[in-house]
């Protein structure tokens, strides 16, 4: 049975900016409107998708040093801005999709800090349009 | 407009870089990921006339 293990390898990119070093964690979303198309003479349910409504998580370490994770996201709140996570390094392909989000919408930048831990940030880019580039 | 890369995190530091549709130059320029490439004017400044002052006439 083949299985994916993520231990050091998955790329992120925000904005083109490639913050893989600050990322702990991201949680990708798929999702597409579920549009009931039941019909008289069905028998059972039918359903046709509707608008994609997806989200993409990711949770970085809060690096206020030059050009890492604050100086990358402080002036994407409230814009749209392109999203990639992708499984490795290596080049696109069906086995290494790059999970795209395009015009993805980031509306909050929480910075959660306590004393003596490492700061973190946990943000959610919704909708845009999704595309998984395998080549 | 053209831009040059000034991050490692964004592709080799002094290359040109061409923004794919969908990315937020602003944000890039604001966090310091790219400078501003001045433009070089390609040309040439115009050249002043070579026709000679005409001499005040004699008196």
């Amino acid at each position: 049975m083949a299985t994916s293990t993520y231990l050091s390898s998955p790329v992120v990119t925000v904005n083109a900016v490639d913050l893989s070093d600050q990322c702990t964690g991201a949680t990708v979303n798929i999702n597409y409107d579920q549009l009931e198309a039941t019909a008289f003479g069905d028998s059972s349910r039918k359903y046709v998708s509707g608008l994609g409504s997806h989200s993409v998580t990711l949770d970085f370490y809060a690096s206020f040093a030059a050009t890492e994770t604050w100086a990358t996201l402080k002036s994407l709140v409230g814009t749209s801005t392109t999203v990639i996570v992708k499984p490795t390094s290596g080049a696109d392909s069906a086995t290494n999709p790059g999970l795209t989000f395009t015009g993805t919408f980031l509306a909050a930048l929480p910075i959660v800090t306590a004393l003596g831990a490492l700061g973190t940030i946990s943000i959610t880019f919704n909708g845009g349009v999704f595309t998984s580039d395998e080549s | 407009m053209s831009y040059l890369i000034a991050s490692d995190k964004l592709g080799k530091i002094g290359d040109l870089y061409v923004p794919k549709a969908g990315i937020n130059v602003a944000a890039l320029l604001a966090g310091g990921f790219i400078t501003e490439l001045a433009e070089v004017s390609t040309t040439e400044e115009e050249k002043p006339a070579k026709t000679k002052p005409k001499k005040a006439p004699k008196e």
